[in-house]
């Protein structure tokens, strides 16, 4: 206790070198704060937009089919899944898909896209397709050949809604399948890769034209909690046969989650750059303050204070400021990340860029998450303890004859 | 004594006694900017290294540093919209000193499909030679050959397209696509390449195949939809897009960050991204120097008094306070640029592997093994930032000292 009140009054004599070691460390720890916060925000936004546009939390497919995405590797008995999901705790939406490729045949051009069998009322849940809606109507369950369309096909196509188009495809039975359809609706998601090139047919009559009645390429999931998906998929696991794979979006969209980490490692990267060199200061800081007291250092020591105290001493100084400026960043950096967390920051001039890599999000919200602001603020409280160790353990090897006569 | 003409020999020698006399100190504040220059060097040779690797498979793989289009083909790609005035561009071309080469390509959108998948894509049709020497395609050739086979009834795919489509070399392909006549045609095809380019335009979609038989495909009798252009040098590519845009008004011609604007905009972003932590280092660095600098001059305001008293002027003393920062600074960037340079050289031979987030790379379309640049003025921007942080540094404990009034100094203890 004693050391902690010699330290504290050694604090307050040096004025000036405390403001600018608090200053400095408190700023670092808010902009590491304030960096994690907005990283793991945007990251997880881009996540989020890219797994609720279409993909889904939680897929079913059959055991091959995401490594072999063919035709011999389908869901065969899409009412028993059904079923089997129903009666499931924890799930808020489910229903079945049927992804193939066609090529489309307007008036004057022929391109070719995804058509997908989708059932119109769980898929409102399931994507954000209904929501996505800019022209004519959704899809509803007694639907025949109306075909809802992404905008940017549409312009590819230079069909609108109410035109009539021809596709030719493949067949659940690999046969030979072609129809005319009739656009009813237009979507657009902000993907431009999924808007230009994604079509929705209602599963039931697709599934007479594709011979493809009760199986289904994926069977989509939405967790009650998003959070819990991955208990939901260990859970249907458990219940599935071993023909089947229950897997959340950090399987499915493995790459875009690497593509995140890799993010966050250049991230990392530059703010270590930046902390070294605020290691550096806050040792030289010390080192200079340890050595204008170095005279004083010596007294103490000539009077019988062991080298222990004086480390306890310095430490304690040292502590006590690292804690401070810690607590002070953390609440300045937390501040922060919660203010740009209620209101996100908008980038609509990189809006294009964002697109090119399959990212429909312009605005970037900041995590706020208690847990990873204390964890920063542990490695910061550690980083400028350490700092300052150097300088203290030197000035502490001086004999104290040696330490009272050092100019 | 000292005379302010004094000679800078012993500006010098003062100086750097001084530093000596603080060893510890001197060695800690050369240390801080040698190891944040050398964090800073190799992140700003590392991204840029990154995003001109981006840049150039794009122009190598996909526009070129210019590319020539139809009247009206960019905003609605349609095989209608030719360049049928072919020769006439070429040897317009051909004449041009800036050039270093120029392909010629038929693009349409269609359904490539096997017996199982079907995906849409890209055809190219090229002439493989000409591409070879433009963009130097074997470079990312991932399996089999760079060739159309005989009868040229061969393709070369995209990697991205042949994985969705769990092709690899000697299985058939069908393209159907549509031909001039609005019919759609079709025509089936032998794998016999894969290619990796990064551009994820070509790796996702592009089934290249022979250019007469793509022509015949898809009913075309002459022409072209798109003419490709490397030039010698980059600067050189607004005035021959000029020059091309006054010669065939029937012609769209564009540069490559005209058509892809996001791989611009990274550039743009990177730079601006560089030179705030750039910024922000610094201002901490010279947080650090001016720190050292105020406490020794303060230490030895005695010294400096005297000094004063026996008649040295101000200004020399001025002298030997810059004098010291300078040498810091001057050690600290040569160590740091030292470590930079020799770390950026490593990295720009042996590349950095980042083969472990390889499926992330390809998210972005970046290189799995990513290689550094150095530019000359990175070690000119590293002096300036340098240089500066240790002038502002000096200033306030400067204009301290003077205030100081040293010669009273003498008499207190």
């Amino acid at each position: 206790m004693m050391v902690a009140a010699i330290a504290w009054r050694n604090i307050r004599a040096n004025k000036k070198r405390s403001i600018v070691t608090v200053a400095l460390i408190s700023l670092t720890t808010a902009l590491l704060v304030y960096s994690s916060a907005f990283m793991d925000g945007s990251h997880n936004k881009m996540i989020q937009a890219a797994v609720e546009i279409y993909p889904g939390y939680l897929q079913i497919t059959q055991r091959d089919f995401r490594d072999n995405p063919s035709y011999d590797n389908l869901i065969l008995d899409t009412g028993a899944l059904h079923r089997l999901v129903e009666k499931t705790a924890g799930v808020a939406a489910h229903g079945a898909r049927f992804e193939t490729f066609v090529l489309y045949a307007a008036r004057e051009k022929a391109v070719g896209a995804m058509l997908t069998g989708i059932e119109p009322e769980p898929e409102k849940l399931l994507s954000r397709l209904h929501s996505s809606l800019v022209k004519g109507r959704y899809l509803t369950k007694d639907d025949t050949n109306a075909l809802y369309m992404g905008v940017e096909l549409a312009k590819r196509l230079k069909v609108d809604v109410g035109d009539t188009l021809s596709f030719i495809g493949n067949g659940a039975d690999y046969s030979f399948a072609a129809d005319r359809v009739e656009v009813v609706g237009l979507f657009k998601t902000g993907l431009f890769d999924f808007d230009g090139g994604a079509t929705f047919l209602n599963k039931p009559y697709f599934d007479q034209m594709m011979a493809s009645t009760d199986l289904a390429t994926h069977y989509v999931v939405l967790p009650r909690q998003p959070a819990a998906v991955e208990e939901l998929a260990a859970g249907l696991r458990q219940q599935l046969s071993r023909d089947y794979r229950a897997e959340s979006w950090r399987q499915t969209m493995g790459g875009l989650v690497e593509a995140m980490e890799v993010d966050s490692i250049f991230g990392y990267i530059t703010l270590g750059i930046i902390f070294i060199v605020i290691f550096f200061v806050i040792m030289i800081y010390t080192l200079l303050t340890v050595f204008s007291r170095i005279r004083e250092i010596g007294i103490l020591r000539a009077i019988g204070t062991t080298p222990g105290q004086v480390l306890a001493m310095l430490l304690g100084e040292s502590m006590i400021l690292s804690l401070l400026s810690v607590c002070l960043g953390g609440l300045i950096g937390g501040a922060l990340a919660y203010y740009f967390y209620l209101n996100p920051m908008e980038f609509p001039s990189y809006e294009e860029q964002f697109k090119q890599y399959g990212l429909a999000v312009t605005s970037m919200p900041c995590a706020f998450e208690p847990l990873t602001i204390l964890r920063d603020m542990a490695i910061m409280f550690l980083l400028s303890l350490l700092s300052g160790l150097y300088p203290i353990v030197k000035v502490n090897r001086y004999q104290p004859v040696e330490a009272m006569h050092h100019v | 004594m000292f005379r302010s003409t004094g000679s800078g020999l012993l500006v010098a020698r003062i100086a750097w006694a001084s530093l000596l006399r603080r060893r510890t100190r001197t060695v800690l504040v050369v240390l801080m900017i040698a190891m944040s220059l050398w964090g800073l060097l190799f992140m700003q040779g590392l991204y840029e290294g990154m995003y001109e690797q981006m840049i150039d498979n794009a122009i190598r793989s996909g526009s070129g540093h210019l590319t020539i289009y139809a009247k009206g083909y960019r905003l609605e790609p349609d095989i209608k919209k030719l360049i049928t005035n072919i020769e006439e561009v070429a040897r317009f071309l051909a004449k041009d000193q800036r050039v270093a080469s120029v392909v010629s390509r038929i693009n349409q959108e269609a359904l490539a499909a096997t017996a199982n998948y079907s995906r849409n894509a890209k055809v190219l049709g090229v002439e493989l030679g000409a591409e070879q020497k433009h963009g130097r395609l074997a470079d990312y050739l991932r399996q089999g050959e760079l060739a159309f086979g005989p009868k040229a009834r061969g393709a070369v795919v995209g990697s991205g397209l042949a994985k969705k489509l769990k092709i690899s070399l000697g299985h058939k392909l069908v393209l159907s696509a549509q031909a001039t006549d609005n019919e759609v045609s079709a025509i089936a095809l032998k794998v016999r390449g894969i290619i990796k380019t990064n551009n994820l335009a070509i790796d996702d979609g592009a089934v290249f195949i022979d250019q007469a038989k793509a022509a015949e495909f898809l009913g075309i009798g002459a022409g072209v939809t798109q003419v490709c252009v490397i030039l010698h040098s980059e600067e050189e590519m607004v005035p021959l897009q000029q020059a091309l845009r006054q010669k065939f008004t029937d012609l769209e011609v564009f540069r490559w960050d005209e058509l892809y604007p996001a791989l611009m905009q990274s550039r743009v972003m990177m730079e601006g991204f560089s030179y705030v932590t750039y910024l922000l280092v610094f201002a901490v660095a010279a947080l650090g120097i001016f720190g050292v600098i105020l406490v020794s001059i303060l230490e030895r305001i005695r010294e400096f008094g005297i000094m004063l008293a026996i008649g040295t002027e101000f200004a020399l003393i001025r002298k030997i306070v810059l004098f010291e920062s300078f040498i810091i600074g001057f050690l600290g960037y040569l160590s740091g640029s030292l470590l930079g340079g020799l770390t950026l050289n490593y990295f720009r031979v042996h590349g950095l592997d980042l083969t472990a987030f390889s499926e992330g790379l390809d998210a972005f379309g970046l290189d799995a093994i990513m290689y550094s640049i150095i530019k000359p003025d990175y070690f000119v921007t590293a002096f300036l930032a340098v240089l500066l942080a240790t002038i502002l540094s000096v200033i306030f404990p400067l204009r301290v000292l003077k205030k100081a009034r040293p010669i009273e100094a003498i008499t207190k203890l």
